[in-house]
């Protein structure tokens, strides 16, 4: 009892984590309705700008966020500006695969600049730490991360509900015809979007190599993750994809403790399942 | 007001005489002499030609779902290793000749199919593609974890010991030169067919299309299991080719990246473009392999830059400077009178 | 003076309007109409933005400024006010209208003075935006268009599908804005209505001209005609 009780809270934890991740892809997937299939491998990139950061100013994980956040928001406004702006709102096909192709220079790039050799952040005593309630022990850094997800989550949501960038989202995600015809300036704001998607990224991607060693292929993976989030907590819905990690998040480590090997299994599993049974996800709000 | 002209469509080959005799003849031509390559070529040309024809396989069936039927697979991989653990699993257990093997892996890959559209169409557009992607990873990690076949390390091809080499060799490349001017017929008569016509239509405007009845879902669904089998036979016959099938290289997400380059570089929606994007990734890959990362990067780069700059890749730009369609896929109206 | 010169637009291979000419006076109201597949729409769209037109064929004030964004048109007082009314459902009433504000230009329609102009609305402000009935989001529409402070105000379509309680309304609002020296262009298929709201008209038919002049004055019978193409 006490083992399911703790696994069912570290997938919680692990969960919020994978929403984080989710939470990046369901903006851009919301406004601009793109899915970036290099979004994984731009969470390796952070993980990675993240290790050199340490490596060079010798600091912690978490300071290193004062760089990487800032520099990951360029990077996302200049793919967006340079880059992106060319393929959306057109075909299907050219965002898929001209990220499809960048997910492919990047991972290789990587692999050039930093070998294949899987690396870890020296996250120190917080990654070692945890605490014990009952028979339950819980690890600080994932409680961390839980919290730290949720957070962004809540910022997000006040962000989409209050303020004229919200506004703007908001509106693109209706309907980006009209938004134009009172003022958005498509451009501009989607690479600020995709600035805003990347920063989001850069604080998962250090809460991510804090707790697991990460490599230049380790992308596709999380990006699988952060899709079945997205589509399981229902497009157009912010919550629903903090609920769709949960569920991925617990599936998984679920299933490992059936068979060690098989956690993102069942996770594949149960995202398949319960898309049988909802196609439209749980928390739909937008018609497709 | 005049009266309006009865319309007529004509197939765009019709009418242009010379191209009717020469180009099938020519093609015959060329397969024929492919087929006898076994007794002037050596072990390593032939081998490089099953890779060859195995991939244009792959690539022809991704071009059909993504130019034809609008479904961007990105997970399409998954066919490659179902039709070829099938193929081994099947002759392993009942000792039989792999090549008579073959027509049921195909089969196995045509059933799996039809299981997996259950929950994959639920799905469309980038969701489809991200979703075929999950179904691949699924199995992968099901291969990798099933005992009986050989998990991590694979299984080997016992029965194909019973062959001399020369006699392996040859059958394989056969078996290749077969699914891949297969593939290319079977893709050339479907498109010609009433499926291609309804699946031209959807792919134009799906919501016009059924306000006409076209069945779209069958049609689609068809089409599927189509390219499904001639991937799964693809990678069954590729990996006869190799002699072992392992979870992470038949399962392997560049099997469907090189198919996306192929299809991208070469033409995506065309019947043409598999062809020279075939052309195109082979001439690459023998020059600049050695490279290694940079020359992933270099077709990453390629692709990306195709996409914004000539999305309707080589044969667009071929087929720009002579208004040529010599395999009678296109329709056009008839000029005004 | 907004004005089109030789205006040609297509949507894809279809060319939907030939060599138009028309031309609007600040503080005019001008009437176009024709039946549906007239190109009206179309025109409405080439010239704020959302049709790319080349830049010679359309004027603002003696500059050429066809094919340029909706948010740069916007930034001259080109607005539109599309067909549909096309609120965003996922904003409130208020957001709609504070977004179009705040990206609009500074002038004498401010949200406040929406509100004190149409009281009923004010009540609804927080409710989302497409919850309302026909009439007001009609209003809505036009107020969001008019919070942004334009010279021009193209209009399309907004009697489309109203009682006649809540038609009578919208068109005092756009007398209102007329009142202020906003130019209006209205698309509106009671041809009657357009030629009693209007200073001058054009009719459209298969993207062209065929008939313009004074309302006042119009022929009722040369205006079937090119209506109807017979």
């Amino acid at each position: 009892m006490a083992i399911a009780c703790e696994t069912l809270i570290d997938g919680l934890l692990l969960g919020a984590l994978y929403a984080l991740f989710g939470l990046g892809l369901s903006i851009s997937l919301g406004v601009m309705r793109m899915i970036n299939i290099a979004h994984g491998d731009f969470i390796v990139v952070g993980a990675y700008l993240t290790s050199l950061t340490m490596q060079s100013a010798g600091v912690q994980p978490l300071t290193s966020l004062v760089v990487v956040v800032p520099a990951m928001f360029i990077l996302g406004w200049l793919l967006q500006r340079l880059l992106l702006n060319y393929v959306v709102g057109g075909s299907m096909f050219a965002p898929l695969l001209v990220t499809f192709g960048l997910s492919v220079i990047i991972q290789n790039l990587l692999q050039e600049t930093f070998t294949a050799d899987t690396r870890s952040l020296q996250a120190g005593d917080i990654a070692r730490r945890g605490f014990e309630v009952g028979s339950i022990s819980i690890g600080i850094l994932p409680l961390l991360s839980a919290g730290v997800a949720v957070l962004l989550f809540a910022l997000t949501h006040l962000l989409l509900a209050r303020t004229h960038f919200g506004r703007q989202s908001r509106a693109v995600a209706d309907d980006p015809a009209t938004a134009r015809l009172i003022g958005v300036d498509d451009r501009n704001f989607f690479a600020i979007v995709t600035g805003f998607v990347f920063a989001v990224i850069a604080i998962a991607s250090v809460l991510y190599a804090m707790r697991t060693p990460f490599s230049p292929s380790a992308g596709p993976e999380r990006l699988l993750y952060s899709f079945e989030a997205v589509v399981l907590g229902g497009l157009g819905s912010l919550w629903g994809t903090l609920a769709g990690g949960l569920v991925i998040g617990v599936a998984q480590l679920f299933g490992a403790r059936i068979s060690s090997g098989l956690g993102p299994f069942f996770g594949h599993l149960i995202f398949l399942l319960l898309l049988l049974a909802r196609p439209n996800g749980f928390f739909n709000r937008q018609a497709r | 007001m005049s009266e309006p002209a009865v319309l007529s469509v004509q197939r765009n080959g019709g009418d242009t005489k010379p191209w009717r005799f020469a180009l099938p003849i020519a093609l015959v031509g060329v397969v024929v002499v492919l087929a006898f390559l076994p007794w002037y070529a050596d072990f390593a040309t032939q081998r490089l030609l099953v890779e060859v024809f195995t991939l244009f396989a792959i690539a022809f069936a991704w071009n059909l779902l993504a130019g034809y039927g609008g479904m961007v697979a990105i997970g399409q991989h998954v066919f490659v290793g179902i039709g070829s653990y099938s193929l081994f699993a099947i002759s392993d257990t009942f000792h039989l000749n792999p090549w008579l093997v073959l027509p049921i892996a195909t089969l196995c890959t045509a059933t799996a199919a039809l299981i997996f559209a259950g929950p994959m169409f639920r799905l469309s557009g980038a969701y489809f593609a991200v979703g075929t992607w999950v179904l691949a990873e699924m199995t992968r990690i099901a291969a990798l974890n099933t005992g009986w076949l050989g998990a991590g390390a694979g299984m080997p091809l016992e029965m194909i010991g019973e062959f001399d080499r020369w006699s392996r060799n040859a059958y394989v490349y056969w078996a290749a030169l077969v699914v891949g001017v297969g593939s290319f017929a079977i893709g050339a008569v479907v498109l010609r067919s009433r499926l291609g016509l309804a699946l031209m239509s959807v792919r134009d405007s799906e919501a016009a299309a059924l306000a006409c009845g076209v069945p779209a879902t069958r049609a689609r669904l068809a089409l599927w299991v189509i390219a499904a089998a001639m991937t799964g036979t693809a990678g069954a016959v590729s990996y006869m080719s190799t002699l072992q099938v392992t979870p992470d290289a038949s399962f392997s997400l560049n099997w469907t990246a090189s198919a996306i380059f192929i299809v991208v570089l070469g033409g995506i929606g065309t019947i043409e473009g598999p062809v020279i994007g075939t052309a195109v990734y082979f001439a690459l890959r023998e020059t600049f392999a050695d490279f290694g990362a940079w020359y992933f990067i270099g077709l990453g780069t390629l692709a990306v830059a195709t996409m914004i700059v000539a999305p309707g890749g080589a044969w667009s730009l071929l087929s720009r400077y002579a208004n040529i369609d010599p395999f009678g896929i296109r329709r056009r109206m008839p000029d005004d009178p | 003076m907004l004005r089109t010169e030789r205006l040609r637009a297509c949507y894809g291979l279809f060319q939907a309007l030939f060599d138009v000419n028309i031309r609007v006076g600040p503080s005019e109201v001008v009437a176009l109409i024709g039946s549906n597949g007239a190109g009206k729409s179309t025109l409405f769209r080439s010239i704020v933005g959302s049709v790319r037109v080349s830049p010679r064929s359309v004027w603002l004030d003696d500059v050429a400024v066809g094919g340029e964004t909706e948010r740069r048109q916007l930034n001259r007082g080109v607005v539109l006010v599309p067909e549909g009314r096309q609120l965003f459902p996922s904003l409130s009433v208020l957001e709609n209208l504070q977004l179009a504000a705040r990206n609009g230009r500074r002038g004498q329609w401010t949200i406040e003075r929406l509100f004190d102009e149409l009281s009923v609305l004010r009540p609804l402000s927080k409710r989302p935006a497409t919850s309302l009935s026909g009439g007001q989001q009609q209003l809505v529409a036009i107020g969001r268009a008019l919070v942004t402070n334009p010279s021009y105000l193209l209009c399309d379509e907004v009697s489309l599908g109203l009682s006649p309680l809540a038609v009578t309304d919208v068109y005092s609002l756009l007398k209102k804005a007329s009142a202020d020296g906003t130019a209006i262009v209205l698309v509106e298929q009671n041809v009657n209505r357009a030629l009693s709201e209007s200073d001058r008209f054009y009719c459209l038919q298969k993207g062209r001209v065929m008939l313009e002049g004074e309302s006042a004055a119009a022929d009722r019978a040369k205006v079937a005609q090119a209506y109807f193409g017979v």
